[in-house]
């Protein structure tokens, strides 16, 4: 049976609860899970004052609630499986190396950011920097998937390294900027300004794109390993076209003011 | 004009980044104001003759007279007393008064936020991201012989900067002044810059980020896409040959603007520019500079960095500092409805914030340090006025090249500095924060916290 958290009581302002966490939580009982540490803007407080919690910790927690003023679930997690039934609020899979984390609603910015291993699935829209590193760092994303069935805002995969980015609608300006290497595959529309500065990596998009003028179109084909990626996300309920599928695509390699060695791929069927 | 008259030579203007500091000021110290400030540009100016000493109260709580000391305990319990207090402004004050409210910050647990972050925050993300290249006024009128101004207006906006500085000005390798001077402008639109100015580059709204980085990629003998014309609204032809002017002088400079932050693209706007400067640095000597407005911004970043770690932007809601642009940038923690109380100093958010914001704003108690009434101090719930710095008070400030000058003030204020405010709240804070732990049967940390020297 899954350990069940319901918010009782909404924080009136941030809560940072990174104690929310499978490997945080396991072996301990309801009474010590309610009598975790969390931050209540700048006071220490016990997340049973905001939440009830019922049921086994076997590694499974579904939590009941809009936790949008609610930061930094899933911190760092290393396995298990969080369920949220509602929103939740930014850093949420900070960091994560192992796992998953289904959101039944949107996320806020800074979705898994700087993240390892393991994987999010956000069932409405996310916000800016999706898999992105942190000011200042020198990578984002390492590993995982995040998948987002609805838009995501700016700098998706911002410095990302490693590991793969699926957005289900349209995703906003800077896609894939700076990204060393990885996967972002946009199924609706992208912003201005995609892979600027990347250094390798993919970034594939069902539709056209104002593609920056230090790219440069090498060839149109159809890649058989896109075909592999995208009936994969159809086993994650994801709906892809049977055209994209089999479709060709345009290929642009870039960013030439960096290594030159990224690629954008658009789908170039219709 | 009364015959007690003061002149106060070598004073220094703080209305604006440039904070000119060859000010003559004729003080009638009788009616206590200025009368006359020699050397001042249109806008210093109008800064030294509308500081006047107003009949007003020093301090009070909602609207009613009290006594500083008086507003200084409401302002230290209101502070103690919310979880996420935010502190916001800083640039219209001394680097003595920054260092106080950081404490401040510190102590509660706070937020600490400047006008930076309205302003050339994307440049101070950019910084982070890419690094900076960069030089004080003082090489540039010396030395550059190739000057270009990014999305920026300074001919209105800092009137002194191209005589003072950057064109004009005769420097131990520019002799000439102008003469041995390129001076290239890139704007959306013609200003009254634009006359001082050899070139003139206009690209379409929002393409600032496009046309930098096809100049990078010529900067690096790559090629670029063909349709760059159409694209940026600027030839390839201009592009190129603004690269062969660029690799090819002796020290080049960037300035760049709100126009090339604030627009769509921001802080990778800023980056661009400055990725640029760095790229340049392979052929020649080439530096960038943000052209920074409020007169102690400059310090504002200085004072928060040396302090935290972090320019702008950061919270100690847990204990020590962390940056966030976006989190904890103060339009975002009153748009998001997160603070709960807030000190604004020097400062005036309730007249050029988001709607949003200003609702928010207008929610919580505000405490206000402001030399004059405002549309935030006539919300405030503990509202201090306070003396000018530069015209009443002495102490320090940056120019926009990180440069420290020292105030010489002008004439005395009844009102007290802000310094000497903010030095109060933070004893009290630190007292009423002290007992709250002790009264949790705590001791070290507060402990260490009330000893620290300030």
């Amino acid at each position: 049976m899954a350990l069940k958290l319901k918010l009782h009581t909404q924080p009136d302002v941030p809560m940072e609860a990174d104690c929310i966490c499978p490997n945080r939580m396991q072996s301990l009982s309801d009474n010590e899970i309610e009598n975790l540490t969390v931050f209540h803007g700048n006071r220490q407080v016990k997340l049973g004052d905001f939440f009830k919690c019922d049921g086994d910790n076997d590694g499974d927690i579904i939590i009941d609630g809009d936790l949008s003023n609610i930061k930094h679930i899933g911190s760092a997690m290393l396995s298990g499986k969080i369920t949220v039934e509602g929103n939740v609020g930014v850093h949420t899979g900070a960091a994560m190396r192992g796992g998953e984390i289904i959101i039944q609603g949107n996320a806020s910015d800074w979705l898994g950011p700087e993240m390892l291993g393991g994987r999010i699935t956000v069932q409405g829209d996310a916000g800016h920097m999706v898999g992105s590193g942190y000011r200042g760092s020198t990578a984002g994303m390492q590993g995982g998937e995040i998948i987002v069935h609805g838009n995501v805002k700016n700098e998706t995969g911002h410095v990302m390294r490693r590991g793969l980015i699926v957005v289900g609608g349209n995703a906003g300006d800077f896609t894939g900027v700076n990204m060393l290497a990885g996967t972002i595959i946009v199924l609706g529309e992208m912003g201005i300004r995609a892979g600027a500065g990347m250094k390798r990596g993919t970034i594939i998009c069902q539709n056209k794109a104002e593609i920056l003028p230090t790219f440069t179109q090498s060839c149109d084909y159809q890649p058989s390993f896109i075909r592999r990626y995208l009936k994969y996300l159809t086993t994650l309920g994801l709906s892809i076209n049977e055209s994209l599928i089999n479709g060709p695509f345009e290929r642009w390699c870039g960013d030439s003011v960096e290594l030159n060695r990224g690629e954008i791929l658009l789908y170039a069927g219709k | 004009m009364t015959e007690n008259t003061r002149i106060v030579e070598n004073a220094t203007c703080t209305f604006c980044g440039c904070v000119c500091d060859d000010m003559q000021l004729h003080v009638d110290l009788d009616e206590k104001r200025i009368t006359k400030a020699k050397n001042a540009c249109i806008l210093g100016r109008a800064w030294f003759a509308e500081h006047t000493i107003e009949d007003a109260p020093a301090a009070m709580i909602d609207g009613k007279e009290v006594t500083i000391e008086e507003a200084i305990e409401e302002a230290a319990q209101t502070l103690v007393n919310a979880k996420f207090p935010i502190t916001y402004g800083l640039s219209d004050t001394t680097c003595e008064a920054q260092r106080q409210a950081v404490a401040i910050s510190d102590i509660i647990k706070g937020n600490i936020d400047t006008t930076t972050s309205v302003c050339h925050g994307p440049s101070g993300l950019a910084f982070q991201g890419v690094g900076e290249s960069t030089s004080t006024l003082g090489e540039v009128k010396n030395r550059a012989d190739l000057v270009i101004y990014w999305g920026g207006n300074p001919a209105e906006s800092h009137p002194r900067h191209f005589g003072r500085y950057a064109v004009t000005p005769k420097g131990m390798f520019t002799p000439g002044g102008k003469k041995d001077r390129t001076v290239v402008l890139v704007d959306v639109r013609k200003t009254k810059s634009a006359p001082v100015s050899d070139i003139f580059i206009m690209p379409k709204p929002g393409k600032d980020f496009e046309v930098l980085w096809a100049l990078r990629a010529l900067v690096k003998g790559k090629k670029i896409s063909d349709d760059i014309e159409e694209t940026t609204g600027v030839p390839l032809e201009t592009l190129e040959d603004l690269t062969d002017r660029m690799k090819n002088c002796r020290f080049g400079v960037l300035f760049f603007g709100m126009g090339l932050t604030m627009t769509r693209g921001r802080h990778f706007n800023s980056g661009a520019l400055l990725a640029l400067a760095t790229d340049l640095n392979e052929f020649t000597h080439f530096v960038a500079k943000p052209v920074r407005g409020h007169g102690n911004v400059t310090g504002a970043d200085n004072v928060v960095s040396w302090q935290t770690g972090y320019p702008f932007g950061v919270n100690f809601s847990r204990g020590y500092p962390r940056f966030n642009p976006g989190e904890f940038t103060t339009v975002d923690t009153l748009s998001n409805a997160d603070a709960d109380a807030a000190l604004i100093i020097a400062s005036d958010p309730a007249s050029n914030f988001p709607k949003k914001a200003i609702d928010h704003l207008k929610n919580i108690p505000i405490i206000t340090l402001d030399t004059k009434q405002t549309d935030t101090t006539k919300d405030a719930h503990v509202a201090f006025r306070t003396a000018t710095y530069g015209i009443n008070t002495t102490g320090t400030v940056y120019r926009m090249d990180d440069v420290p000058i020292t105030l010489r003030p002008a004439f005395e204020s009844p009102f007290p500095e802000d310094e000497t405010i903010l030095k109060g709240i933070r004893k009290r804070v630190q007292e009423l924060m002290l007992a709250k732990h002790q009264a949790r049967g705590g001791g070290g940390e507060a402990k260490v916290a009330s000893t620290t020297p300030l």
